[in-house]
């Protein structure tokens, strides 16, 4: 076998620590090494025609590459070694710079370690076996994961192209936070004006089947093959009976029994609800913890009151599974809970400023659901605690966001729009108030953005802080905001009406959960991972799950709904051909040698192993050995590693290669 | 020649998904760390053959590290539920049989845990340096190999299964 | 005695089995194994203190396998095992190498065997298992004969030589198991004899690529012993078949044992006791322990 070593300097990020002539003049003298050479850039054109020409003219059988690490440039160099003549498989890739160069200072030993590194991937590539792509079916169906507006966003798209959706909302109705605004920044459009025809449209399109009230209990298989389960919650409602008249509401006679959540608490609703007038499906759920039915047994009045009988106290919930293709995750984010009292342990809470503990100091959305106009004050600014027009009013951003002590260190972006906004609705609707807000830098990157804060302070008259508030105490009726004006140099005192929290975005309690059930990966604070940060921002690592929204990181509207088509998009392109090419990396069994003690069907995650019959020429069966299915092998060789008698190999990581890279050492 | 200073030689088995990735982003967060570990991938903890260690020791490995995915966060479910338990049982024997416990070491280090790969390459070479080198090991078949060189070489070859065999066999 | 040849013979002659798996007796204190396909031939079974041969073996041998796949003849085989025998095909059933349906298990309440042929049936010459044996009445069994007797008491030398080592230094245990798997000369009787060692091919034949060195020398010897230890974790019902076969005497059964401790006090699981419970390979269980791992 001939092999062909290449390193590259990559500029001077390798060549900086590592000796890369060295490494390759080293190499030429390896048994096997036909040809080395050391390059600047042997990911660019002229590197990579380099190789190909290196290949043709030294006829060579492999190629080791001493680069940046294969999950950045395997594929690169692999189309080079095609495009040349050589299976892809037989590529090796020896990481230079991510395990090397980048994380050693002294030359010397990075240059000896890149050399041991380079010697291991040639010790591989030499046993490595040429193996094509195997193809398999792909389900052109996709199941989105949350109905906020991302969700919405990718449903419609991909059934607009003319695939099936399967949408699957939390809640009782899909639209999410942002049905909960009043108005959106930098336009002040009405967000339910703009949300609501969408949400109607998902409802009503052939392609897509909305699943409310329902969540994703359990994702099997992969990419162009997942079967999904879905719980759907019962709702104690016939669906196809209810006509969404809403007496059952008005008659139920446990008025105030819960807090609205659509209003964030700021109102209460009936046992028997629907989230908020304009909900698709206009449909009402049962609420178990307060009905009285659910009690003693007794009321029934929506019962009585019914003339569909669409009332069904012993429906259950049930399992759906489907056969998926893609799934898009939008489950979107909460807002960061400031109340010491309900506090899980992540995250400190800011009981300094009094949430939880002065009924109106208060969140964001608190203000959307104040400030809308179909709001539980039909848009009139009142303070929650007596209804009392607010006349000075504190704004404080940041709570939670970039403030490592208290557990999130990341900025959540919006709110300094978001507070503008809402600075200015409600210097709209009080005239005569004052608004200040307390801000450590103001971020507003994005069209028309930064004139739409300079609009509240020259326009509207906010009046912008820069400094962090301390505490917040009641005092005479009034809340005492004791901050500080960092640009001035002194203490700033405020008797303010109405406090409102600009909280962090956080994932939601779940998130990791739901990550787990999907097999995708999750940052600390919960926000799933995207494949690659700059390149592959809507991917998750696994194939097929891609992400969009805020459950990525804090976004907002017109960030959210471009990763949801962007989302929605990469799905389309993968039901753009019938069949998918799968890496061949998967693992196949010696019959002659299984035994059938069947401990590799034990660990398989994936059910890819089957009982298989060896009959004799009698047809009798005489063993019994494991059959690996190919199309569902996920190539992660936990059997391997399990079979005793070493009767199964993975392809691409075979023990014959992993057994030469140890040797190499 | 000068006397070299000791370096010990490691060697990390690590999963595709979540420590190499891990060791990725150590590099691009321009971490440091010694030099001695070698990381040689594989696709999940769960397909990490213990007799990879013993191979690795007999190859002159001073210390093993094998690394994967957190529990729950497996990219394929539930490989490196399986491997723990064989790591486990594993450790246990090699501490019963008298190989020092830090000479195998374990760990979980996600793809976003780049500083955590670092600091766990740092523990684990000073772990080694401390132990030393293991010797115990690699001397096993001294008085054989220094009778017969050659067989080092044979049994070499031999493990890789090469065609031609040394002309000391004869 | 005679009721036990004459279920066997009665089992033959109906045609119920195949074959009986049973002991012959060769002198008063030693006994060698018997596959009685004759129902004549069953009047040569017997059982007593002498019975050592743990004959679940013989299920995952070729010939004996071919005995059940005869098309006109019953698929069945019987086998008389003691309680202790049970637990291994217990964990063959597990591990699929045969069908609980496939076996007729004809047991005893045990009382105990003696240490090795040749030895006078007393606690000093007690086999090792007996003294820690905690069922005397086979879990399952589709015959049973005898009565429980008391088993003679000994002490338990074995536990006393795991806790002597777990006091050592890691030096001292290596250089102990150092020098006791140099004995080894690698004739893999602990490997013939063993009933879960029915690989078609041992991992220590695979040569493509060369899994164990397999010089009988240091390094070598150290390898198969621990990875036959492995691969026994979790898995061996501790017969002590590997060490009474051993010529050279190495403490297999001590590893294994050492090994059986772990793996009750970790998993809370001991191999071959239920059929109904998932083998210890092969599951998992979310909590299991983490603690070495950084």
């Amino acid at each position: 076998m001939k092999i062909g070593v290449f390193i590259c300097h990559c500029g001077e990020n390798i060549s900086r620590t590592v000796d890369c002539p060295r490494v390759a003049h080293f190499c030429e003298g390896l048994p096997g090494v036909e040809y080395s050479i050391d390059y600047k850039y042997m990911c660019s054109d002229p590197g990579q025609k380099m190789i190909k020409d290196a290949i043709h003219e030294h006829k060579l059988d492999a190629i080791v590459v001493g680069s940046c690490s294969p999950n950045m440039h395997e594929r690169t160099f692999r189309n080079a070694a095609v495009s040349a003549g050589i299976n892809p498989f037989l590529v090796e890739i020896a990481n230079l710079r991510e395990h090397c160069s980048w994380v050693h200072d002294d030359v010397e030993a990075a240059t000896e370690k890149a050399i041991e590194l380079v010697r291991m991937a040639i010790e591989k590539v030499k046993r490595d076996k040429p193996l094509t792509k195997i193809k398999v079916p792909v389900t052109k169906r996709v199941l989105v994961i949350g109905g906020g507006i991302a969700g919405i966003q990718a449903a419609l798209d991909v059934a607009n192209a003319g695939y099936e959706v399967v949408l699957v909302e939390r809640e009782p109705s899909i639209g999410g936070h942002m049905s909960q605004l009043s108005e959106t920044f930098p336009t002040l459009d009405c967000s339910q004006c703009i949300l609501t025809p969408r949400m109607v449209e998902v409802y009503q399109h052939p392609k897509i089947k909305l699943l409310t009230y329902s969540e994703v209990v359990k994702v099997e298989g992969f990419i162009g093959n997942f079967k999904a389960t879905i719980k759907k919650k019962a709702r104690h409602i016939n669906e196809d009976l209810c006509s969404g008249c809403g007496l059952c509401i008005t008659k139920c006679p446990t008025k105030k029994k819960a807090y609205n959540s659509f209003e964030e608490d700021l109102a209460f609703r009936p046992a028997i609800y629907v989230p908020f007038p304009q909900a698709v499906p206009n449909i009402p759920v049962i609420d178990e913890t307060v009905c009285m039915y659910y009690k003693n047994g007794k009321c029934g009045m929506c019962v009585k009151v019914c003339d569909r009988e669409a009332i069904d106290f012993e429906q259950k919930d049930t399992m759906l599974v489907a056969d998926i293709g893609a799934i898009i995750v939008a489950t979107g984010y909460k807002l960061y809970n400031i109340d010491k009292k309900t506090f899980d342990s992540k995250y400190k809470g800011y009981g300094e400023y009094g949430y939880g503990k002065y009924r109106d100091v208060i969140d964001g959305l608190q203000f959307e659901r104040i400030a809308s106009a179909s709001g539980p004050t039909a848009g009139e600014i009142k303070r929650p605690s007596d209804g009392k027009e607010p006349k000075k009013i504190v704004f404080i951003q940041c709570v939670g966001s970039r403030d490592p002590s208290k557990g999130i260190s990341y900025c959540s972006k919006i709110c300094c729009m978001y507070t503008a906004k809402h600075a200015m609705l409600y210097k709209h609707k009080v005239h005569d108030g004052e608004a200040y807000v307390f801000y450590m830098d103001i971020r507003a990157g994005g069209k028309m953005y930064d004139e739409f804060v300079r609009r509240a302070i020259e326009e509207d008259q906010v009046k912008y802080i820069r400094g962090r508030v301390s505490r917040i105490y009641e005092e005479n009726g009034k809340y005492i905001v004791k901050g500080e004006d960092t640009i001035a140099g002194v203490p700033v005192e405020i008797d303010a009406d109405l406090v409102v929290l600009a909280t962090a975005m956080i994932p939601h309690d779940n998130a990791p959960t739901l990550a787990q059930t999907i097999g995708i990966p999750y940052d600390r604070h919960g926000f799933f991972n995207e494949a690659h940060p700059k390149l592959r921002p809507v991917e998750s690592t696994t194939a097929g799950v891609f992400l969009a929204g805020a459950c990525q990181s804090p976004k907002d509207i017109p960030e959210s709904v471009s990763m949801a088509s962007a989302a929605a998009s990469k799905a389309m392109i993968l039901f753009a051909s019938d069949t998918l090419e799968r890496e061949p990396v998967v693992a196949k069994v010696n019959e002659d040698l299984c035994a059938g003690c069947f401990y590799c069907k034990k660990v398989c995650p994936f059910g890819a192993i089957e009982v298989k019959d060896i009959t004799d020429v009698n047809g009798i069966v005489y063993k019994e050995v494991a059959y690996i299915n190919q199309g569902v092998c996920q190539g992660c060789g936990t059997c391997t590693a399990t079979c005793l008698s070493k009767s199964i190999e993975l392809a691409g990581f075979n023990n014959e290669e992993i057994f030469a890279e140890i040797a190499a050492l | 020649m000068t006397q070299q200073k000791w370096e010990p030689k490691i060697v990390a088995f690590v999963c595709n998904w979540c420590t190499y990735a891990g060791a990725d982003l150590a590099g691009t967060s321009r971490l440091k760390y010694p030099a001695n570990t070698k990381i040689i991938r594989v696709m999940c903890s769960g397909g990490i053959d213990p007799v990879f260690i013993l191979k690795a020791f007999e190859r002159g490995a001073d210390g093993v590290l094998v690394s994967g995915c957190h529990p729950n966060d497996c990219h394929y479910n539930a490989g490196n539920f399986h491997a723990r338990r064989r790591w486990d049982l594993f450790h246990k024997l090699l501490d019963f049989v008298g190989i020092e416990k830090d000479r195998l070491q374990f760990s979980w280090i996600s793809a976003s845990e780049g500083k955590k790969f670092a600091d766990v390459i740092t523990k684990v070479t000073k772990d080694i340096m401390a132990l030393g080198p293991f010797k115990a090991y690699q001397n096993m078949n001294s008085e054989f190999t220094i009778e017969f060189p050659e067989l080092e070489a044979v049994a070499l070859k031999e493990m890789l299964h090469e065609e031609e065999v040394s002309d000391g066999r004869a | 005695m005679e009721e036990l040849r004459k279920y066997a013979k009665e089992l033959l002659e109906k045609g119920e089995v195949a074959a009986v798996i049973g002991y012959q007796q060769v002198n008063e204190r030693r006994t060698k194994p018997i596959i009685v396909t004759d129902p004549a031939d069953a009047t040569k079974l017997v059982f007593n203190e002498y019975c050592l041969n743990n004959l679940s073996v013989y299920f995952t041998r070729a010939r004996i396998r071919s005995l059940m796949r005869t098309k006109d003849k019953p698929t069945k085989l019987a086998i008389t095992a003691k309680p202790c025998d049970v637990h291994s095909i217990i964990a063959l059933i597990q591990e699929n190498q045969i069908q609980r349906n496939d076996v007729h298990i004809i047991s005893f309440y045990c009382h105990g065997v003696v240490r090795d042929f040749g030895c006078e049936f007393s606690g000093d010459y007690l086999a090792s298992k007996c003294i820690t044996c905690e069922t005397h009445k086979p879990l399952y069994y589709d015959k049973i004969f005898g009565e429980d007797k008391v088993t003679p008491q000994a002490s338990d030398k074995s536990l006393a030589k795991i806790k002597e080592l777990e006091k050592m230094s890691s030096k001292e245990r290596f250089d102990y198991f150092k020098s006791e798997f140099d004995k080894c000369i690698k004739c893999y009787a602990c490997r013939a004899v063993c009933p879960l060692c029915y690989c078609q091919r041992c991992i220590t034949d695979k040569t493509i690529p060369r899994w164990i060195e397999s010089s009988s020398h240091g390094r070598g010897n150290f390898a198969w012993n621990i990875v036959r230890a492995f691969h026994l974790s979790g898995r061996c019902t501790g017969c002590g078949e590997c060490d009474r076969a051993c010529p050279m005497d190495i403490p297999l059964s001590l590893i294994n044992r050492r090994m059986a401790m772990e793996v009750k006090d970790l998993f809370s699981f001991v191999s071959g006791r239920s059929l109904e419970t998932p083998t210890l390979v092969g599951s998992f269980d979310k909590k299991d322990n983490d603690e070495i791992f950084m």
